[in-house]
């Protein structure tokens, strides 16, 4: 506290995301814990950051920041504990259709673990959270994928995309989906 | 801690009324003491609470204020939570969760910015169509302290009578209205084809210009639950202002207490500190600004020998005539792009459905488009249809675009059953939880039933309407007014037209609580026109000693 009458002790808020790009990658696997996950944190698996960063990039048609992925990987590694071997089994299918993009191999990959891992993996991307609960971790908010097919046009909340009295009643037409 | 507290003026809350009468005494050359339930905290730490926020939860406006636990209240997260601290019971109990944080700079924290004055109709639903009440004075003697309230508050608007509500004005507003973003005009152009007028906003929101020592607005489209810039006036950006003016202000200062004297003179308040000790602080002149539902609590939980109802309440009228506008909302689907979350949450409104002669049997209503981005909306709902590749984005980006949420907010006329007590229920310090009967009545349920649904359902045709889920029931706007309820009559009412209880000659109650109607219109103008209003009064009284 800096002064006795006021609350500015940032400690008495949640501050993960802020406090995790500050505290490097050593420290997100234990903070990166969700809900009902907790027991598992003595025991983070070690999801080896390349193999995820691949399977993202063939299951997500975006550009993925390597700093986003790092925290997911470590996140999904402790909520999902067979994540990996999932992730080996959809980069053998991914492999076998010559996949560039999703769209190359998804409709090979079964439905039941694999697509739900799959899923799981686009929903982290998209949504930056692997839990929607209270007090989860949020790994990614500016940089989660969901806000970039309308971000042409639509502001990220708290985020502004002009400037004072910069914005118009021009819209892109909807066809026209931004570049990623 | 000192219990040496004492001042000319003591203020208890720093919402935008309290800091209203707190500086215009400072610059009287008053001493002013403020005391705030709640913690007080940067603007950054609110925006990081917000960005930290799981996706689901961002539209919990709250969920960016964890209460501490001197100050509670409302936490919408489930029904269990949101029970916690508000008891509400009625027919329409739900409709009264009311939001507001107790936090140092209060609900404006949170506010939409929306600054629509009453119209003169508004304040004579009595004499007009024969409902409700009439208030205290005209429109003509509140206008000026609507303009000081407009100049203070930082308000921008439109510079053309035709697009002003109402075109009534003894001055422009202190800046030119803000730019509509594409969802607000095609708003208002499908709105005009059925002869309604969608007027962009007067609105406490930079335009263009810095102003008062905030920036211009930005579009970052966050007004609620925080702007993150200070674009939009709220009452933190004015605390520090206050206390390099002299003022003294106490946060985690739970008033329990208003104490009386001789010639029922309110002589001190009493507050609990986060350790729960209890201090006494004494004045000339007491102001309770603690919004519509913690004014009449501590007023109830006040009574004494000679105030056997509570202080202020010789009338029976405390707590009683609790106001809103109650809420209905409709979830769109359009074939075409709408395009929402450019600019401002809120900048416009469709303000003429809420006068007329059917008044004397039914409520009127204003109608609104939400601007806020509905990307977070679209990608959870596309998200959970198991999408991928380019079919996830093309329905992110449809879902986001082609989607809206359409409002009407009634206006509710002042009823005494509608009634705020104390709950046998107790908080952390052991104070008495609000409890709130709450009935919207049938002069609202006609309106909706006769008149608001139906211009609903031609807006969203007139918008290209292929889906859509109408709410059946009301939700609460978060105006809260009434409680202390103004008039002319010490039987009938609490406060005088100053806002100064009848009951006690240096107790003032200014805010929400004090007006007699509420219009359609947000409240926060004219709760801050009736501050400016009760200012006056305490600096004439203190000067004339």
């Amino acid at each position: 506290m800096t002064h006795p009458l006021r609350d500015d002790c940032p400690l008495e808020y949640n501050l993960f995301r802020r406090q995790l790009l500050g505290g490097g990658i050593a420290f997100i696997g234990l903070a990166a814990v969700p809900y009902g996950v907790a027991a598992f944190a003595d025991t983070v698996p070690n999801m080896p950051l390349p193999k995820f960063m691949e399977v993202s990039s063939l299951l997500i048609n975006h550009q993925l920041n390597g700093d986003v992925g790092g925290r997911l990987a470590t996140a999904m590694g402790v909520a999902y504990p067979d994540i990996e071997q999932n992730i080996d089994a959809i980069l053998v299918i991914a492999r076998k259709n010559n996949a560039k993009i999703v769209e190359d191999f998804y409709p090979d990959i079964p439905p039941g673990k694999l697509q739900d891992a799959a899923l799981a993996i686009i929903s982290a991307w998209y949504s930056g959270v692997i839990s929607e609960e209270l007090g989860s971790e949020v790994y990614a908010y500016e940089l989660a994928l969901m806000y970039q097919p309308a971000s042409d046009v639509m502001t990220i909340p708290s985020y502004a995309i002009s400037g004072p009295n910069g914005w118009n009643a021009s819209a892109a037409p909807l066809a026209d989906m931004p570049k990623f | 801690m000192s219990d040496n507290y004492s001042a000319d003026v003591v203020v208890v809350g720093t919402g935008v009324v309290g800091c209203t009468v707190a500086e215009h005494a400072l610059d009287a050359g008053l001493s002013v003491l403020m005391l705030e339930a709640g913690p007080r905290v940067e603007r950054w730490q609110i925006v990081e609470n917000f960005r930290n926020l799981p996706p689901s939860l961002k539209a919990n406006w709250d969920a960016a204020y964890p209460p501490k636990p001197w100050a509670p209240h409302l936490e919408t997260y489930t029904d269990a939570s949101a029970a916690e601290y508000l008891q509400l019971e009625g027919p329409d109990a739900l409709a009264y969760r009311q939001g507001y944080v107790r936090y140092a700079g209060g609900a404006t924290w949170h506010w939409a910015g929306i600054c629509w004055r009453l119209t003169p109709e508004d304040m004579k639903l009595k004499s007009l169509y024969g409902v409700g009440r009439d208030w205290a004075f005209d429109y003509n003697t509140l206008e000026p302290y609507y303009t000081r309230a407009e100049y203070a508050l930082g308000v921008s608007g439109p510079s053309d009578p035709a697009l002003q509500w109402p075109p009534m004005r003894s001055k422009p507003y202190p800046m030119g209205q803000l730019p509509f973003g594409p969802g607000e005009q095609r708003f208002t152009d499908v709105a005009a084809k059925i002869g309604l007028h969608n007027l962009p906003a007067a609105q406490a929101r930079n335009s263009g210009v810095s102003y008062n020592g905030r920036p211009a607005c930005c579009g970052n489209n966050n007004c609620f639950p925080v702007c993150p810039i200070g674009a939009k006036y709220d009452a933190a950006t004015t605390l520090p202002r206050i206390e390099a003016k002299g003022g003294v202000i106490l946060a985690n200062a739970v008033v329990y207490r208003v104490e009386t004297g001789s010639k029922n003179a309110v002589q001190a308040v009493h507050f609990f500190d986060q350790d729960k000790v209890s201090h006494r602080v004494t004045g000339k002149v007491f102001v309770i600004a603690c919004n519509g539902i913690e004014t009449p609590k501590i007023l109830l939980m006040s009574k004494n020998e000679k105030n056997s109802n509570g202080v202020a309440n010789s009338s029976d009228q405390v707590g009683r005539n609790m106001m809103d506008q109650p809420k209905i909302s409709a979830q769109i689907t359009m074939a075409e792009p709408l395009w929402t979350g450019v600019g401002p949450v809120q900048s416009s409104s469709i303000m003429n459905t809420s006068q007329g002669d059917f008044r004397n049997v039914h409520t009127g209503a204003l109608f609104r488009m939400e601007n806020a981005a509905r990307s977070r909306v679209g990608g959870l709902a596309a998200l959970k249809k198991g999408l991928v590749g380019k079919a996830l984005d093309a329905e992110i980006r449809r879902l986001s675009a082609c989607t809206a949420t359409l409002t009407i907010e009634h206006e509710l006329i002042p009823l005494p059953y509608n009634r705020l007590t104390l709950s046998a229920k107790k908080d952390w310090l052991g104070l008495n939880k609000p409890n709130i009967y709450y009935d919207v009545s049938d002069y609202v349920r006609r309106s909706t039933a006769t008149y608001t649904l139906p211009i609903l359902k031609q807006l969203m045709a007139g918008l290209g309407t292929t889906d859509s889920q109408i709410n059946n029931f009301y939700t609460h706007s978060d105006h809260i007014m009434g409680g202390c309820i103004m008039g002319t009559d010490p039987s009938t009412s609490v406060v005088d037209a100053d806002c100064r209880a009848h009951d006690h000659d240096n107790l003032f109650l200014p805010g929400g609580g004090a007006m007699t109607t509420g219009g359609s219109g947000n409240s926060t103008l004219t709760m801050v026109a009736l501050a400016m209003k009760a200012s006056d009064a305490i600096v004439s009284q203190l000067k004339a000693g």
